[in-house]
């Protein structure tokens, strides 16, 4: 074939070594040297503009609500101010810069470089400058042109968000209920979503008398929520849904689904009077057990011997029965502690073996009710498997059975007829609480983050703001409760996250200052205890719940700055290694410089050269 | 003087024609208005001829001449062969080439005497063009390009060369041409140079987007200044329009000292 106009222009690098002859521009006949399109930068820059095709205005949208950025495609993505991943989101708005221009004859621009433009931090506007490199002639001249490109920040509410606010777009309502007299599972429930992010995706929670409600905008979030709880308690679900309207014609229906998640009535730390069947199921235990802890199964210890067994859920659901004692403060007696004696326990064979870690725990309590020190002088003496725990002195809570009214018939004639022993202990009192202080609740040193809720709203009447101190005090003790029952539990509390309180801080502080003070709890075998080291130390002190919540909510936004305090204009900037021009230099900047020819190199010369090693 | 013209939209006028002393080529245009500014500028004194090469109207890329004789490559029709011997004058030799590079407009550069060529043609081409057109030849390459024919551009009086070309190689070429050269651009900082520009010894056309700076520089390497288009003798217009230049410059530096 015919080689016609094939002038491939071989690169500047094999032209041979010398003096380059001056040559005359092509336009103003300025002697220059030449250059790829052998005109002077002057000429150059007055008769082509490289930011041709690129729009130096754009509009972002950002959610009010929740500060995130609209992406694409009802895309949400959180991002700070200067932050690399803002400028990710501006350049892509920013047209004209990815697509090959075919109509002008440009040829493709490359970026070269962008950075921020300090803008009024009220004024809605988003300003970067952005420096482009582009070829204007087919010979290969490359302009480089810096450029500066407003955006617009528009106000549109996230996806999340118009559902947060928009009455009734939950799809998925899971509504969580005991039948019991006191809030303690709800409280510990509500620690462990915390822990586990669980209620994500959540759009509210209400809490009510015997319950919370949970509202999901989908059925796989809902589903998720529900799957996390099956986990942590043993429960039963009924589902139910409710046609809002259907298309027949693209057999399309649209339901709200209602969950009814029934949570077991037995709590940690009732006493139960098991049915014969279930005894014998569970290694023949005696039927006088306390419940250990709840998790997806019941654990019971036999207090006496310290025997242990666990109820499967379903087979606790398909025979549910109640407990004698549920663990509420009237029905708990104080006990003091006056000595304890080891026990020997003689093996029997033909029942399951208590284990031996749990039977080294077992001692023999001498204790005495506090409300008897100083009025008479009776003193019981029982065996229990918080013995290891106890020495003289000490508080214990425990289920009073000689003067108890037992409501279950067996179990009122068993304990009549002197099966049961005259007192079950519960737990070991610690701190303040044991002392009878009556700020000791102020000087716990730990804290709990609590989930942002709505009270639901419940039948009035009269009376009712009575009715809601009433509530309110209710609340409070079954939080003073539960807060004692993670006190004297090390299992519980590894399952939550606690943080330090400001007593914590400060004993902390002390504790630095005066190492040498002698530690009495040394040889304490106390393991149930609370310390300093399992408390964590970051609860956001000062941020609102809703704060927290939100900042768990939105699971994509990485960093929460705005939390942390006030950050400096550009230090975001300069930690993404993003250029930034400061509020005085921004006053200076022109909207388009002036194009400057870029000597040496071919188009894409230095990008082969990076691809061929 | 010299003339901007254009073809079909493209200012690659030096594809589509070939000019020499002897002669004048052009491709077929679908108007005449390509045909016709030749024929004004020239037909009083050369003949314009419309010409193909193995059908296609890029006359000038594919052929190369001077004023004894032109070759055309070995794609050329026996019938197109036979137009031009019959077009032509009748000293002027037509001669094909059996030349790989069949593009000879673009490896060759020649004047009246001499010619440049691409450093990879056959000995044979060689022989053919020294004897056909007459002249001395040299394997060249200017500005770093093997293709002499696109990027330089010389006549008996002066020559013109790609603008990376060297202050050195420029003295090298030009002793070897014996004419005055110059690094220079045409159609608006464009460097293929064969194809923005054809010019003989008295005219020159250029594409459509020359400069007028361009067309300065054009003129005065090639000295085409001050003769009229009418005028055949361009060397003496040239030697007047010197000689008043240099008288007037010489009055006026009396009268300024």
């Amino acid at each position: 074939m015919m080689d016609v106009c094939t002038s491939i222009p071989s690169s500047a690098a094999t032209a041979s070594a010398g003096t380059s002859a001056t040559i005359l521009c092509c336009m103003c006949a300025a002697p220059i040297s030449p250059n790829p399109s052998n005109t002077c930068s002057s000429c150059l820059a007055s008769s082509t503009d490289v930011t041709r095709g690129i729009s130096t205005e754009a509009t972002l949208h950002q959610c009010r609500g929740c500060s995130r950025w609209h992406q694409s495609e009802g895309k949400w993505i959180g991002c700070d101010l200067e932050s690399r991943e803002l400028m990710a989101l501006c350049l892509v708005n920013v047209s004209g810069l990815k697509k090959k221009r075919n109509d002008d004859g440009g040829g493709r621009v490359r970026l070269v470089d962008a950075a921020w433009v300090w803008t009024e931090p009220h004024s809605m506007r988003l300003k970067i400058r952005l420096t482009i490199q582009r070829e204007v002639t087919s010979g290969g001249a490359i302009l480089q042109q810096s450029f500066v490109v407003t955006f617009v920040v528009r106000n549109q509410q996230c996806v999340e968000c118009q559902a947060a606010f928009r009455q009734g777009t939950w799809k998925n309502l899971v509504q969580v209920r005991q039948r019991v007299g006191h809030k303690r599972t709800f409280l510990y429930l509500e620690q462990l979503i915390l822990k586990h992010g669980a209620h994500r995706g959540c759009l509210s929670i209400e809490t009510f008398k015997d319950g919370m409600d949970f509202y999901f905008p989908d059925k796989g979030k809902a589903a998720r929520f529900m799957s996390f709880l099956e986990d942590v308690v043993p429960l039963k679900v009924k589902s139910s849904k409710k046609l809002i309207g259907t298309d027949d014609k693209s057999n399309v229906s649209n339901y709200k689904y209602t969950s009814l998640v029934e949570i077991c009535t037995l709590c940690k730390d009732d006493l139960l009077f098991l049915p014969k069947a279930v005894a014998r199921h569970i290694g023949n235990i005696s039927r006088l057990v306390l419940v250990k802890n709840i998790t997806n199964v019941i654990h019971v210890i036999d207090p006496i011997t310290g025997q242990t067994g666990t109820i499967e859920s379903d087979a606790y659901w398909r025979d549910p029965f109640r407990p004698v004692i549920t663990a509420a403060r009237t029905r708990l007696t104080r006990y003091v502690v006056l000595g304890k004696e080891p026990v020997y326990l003689e093996r029997n064979a033909s029942r399951k073996g208590v284990s031996k870690k749990q039977r080294s725990k077992l001692a023999l309590i001498t204790s005495a009710r506090e409300s008897d020190l100083g009025t008479n002088d009776s003193t019981l003496v029982e065996r229990s498997h918080l013995g290891y725990l106890m020495k003289g002195g000490d508080v214990c809570l425990g289920y009073d059975l000689r003067e108890t009214q037992l409501v279950d018939d067996d179990a009122e004639e068993a304990r009549t007829d002197g099966k049961f022993p005259d007192v079950v202990y519960v737990r070991k009192l610690y701190g303040g609480v044991a002392a009878g202080e009556s700020d000791a609740a102020r000087k716990r040193m730990f804290r709990l983050q609590r989930l942002n809720v709505k009270k639901g709203d419940e039948e009035g009447g009269g009376g009712r703001r009575k009715k809601a101190k009433k509530d309110a005090e209710t609340d409070h003790m079954d939080e003073e409760d539960f807060l004692q029952e993670l006190e004297a539990d090390r299992e519980m509390r590894a399952r939550v996250n606690i943080y330090k309180s400001d007593t914590a801080l400060k004993e902390e502080r002390n504790d630095e200052r005066d190492e040498d003070d002698g530690d009495e709890n040394d040889e304490d075998e106390d393991d149930q205890k609370i310390t300093l080291d399992e408390l964590l130390d970051n609860l956001a002190l000062d941020s609102k719940p809703d704060a927290v919540e939100d900042a768990a909510m939105q699971g994509d936004m990485t960093n929460s700055d705005e939390f942390q305090g006030f950050v400096e204009e550009g230090a975001r900037a300069a930690k993404d290694k993003i250029g930034y021009v400061s509020r005085d230099e921004a006053l200076n900047i022109q909207a388009k410089e002036t194009a400057i020819p870029v000597v040496g190199n071919v188009w894409g010369e230095d990008f082969m050269h990076k691809d061929g090693k | 003087m010299a003339t901007r013209v254009a073809f079909e939209n493209s200012n690659e006028i030096g594809v589509f024609a070939a000019l020499t002393n002897g002669y004048c080529l052009t491709g077929i245009n679908r108007s005449e208005n390509f045909y016709s500014v030749f024929e004004a500028e020239l037909g009083a004194h050369i003949p314009v001829i419309h010409a193909t090469i193995a059908g296609c109207r890029f006359v000038g890329r594919t052929t190369v001449g001077n004023r004894r004789g032109l070759l055309v490559p070995n794609t050329a029709t026996d019938v197109e062969l036979a137009h031009l011997r019959n077009s032509l004058p009748d000293g002027i030799v037509v001669q094909r080439v059996e030349e790989r590079l069949s593009a000879l407009g673009n490896i060759v550069a020649c004047n009246d005497h001499v010619a440049l060529v691409h450093p990879d043609v056959d000995r044979e081409t060689e022989d053919v063009i020294s004897d056909v057109l007459g002249v001395e030849v040299f394997r060249q390459i200017v500005g770093g390009q093997a293709l002499v024919g696109s990027y330089c551009k010389f006549s008996n009086h002066g020559g013109m060369v790609h603008p990376r070309t060297t202050v050195e190689d420029i003295e090298e070429l030009s002793s070897l041409l014996q004419v005055p050269l110059v690094a220079g651009t045409v159609n608006r900082g464009s460097d293929v140079l064969g194809g923005g520009l054809i010019v003989n010894d008295w005219s020159s056309f250029v594409g459509l987007d020359t400069t007028s700076t361009e067309i300065s520089v054009i003129e005065n390497i090639f000295r085409l200044s001050g003769s009229g288009s009418s005028s055949g003798g361009g060397q003496r217009g040239q030697g007047q329009q010197s000689n008043i230049v240099t008288n007037m410059r010489s009055s006026l530096i009396d009268q300024l000292s």
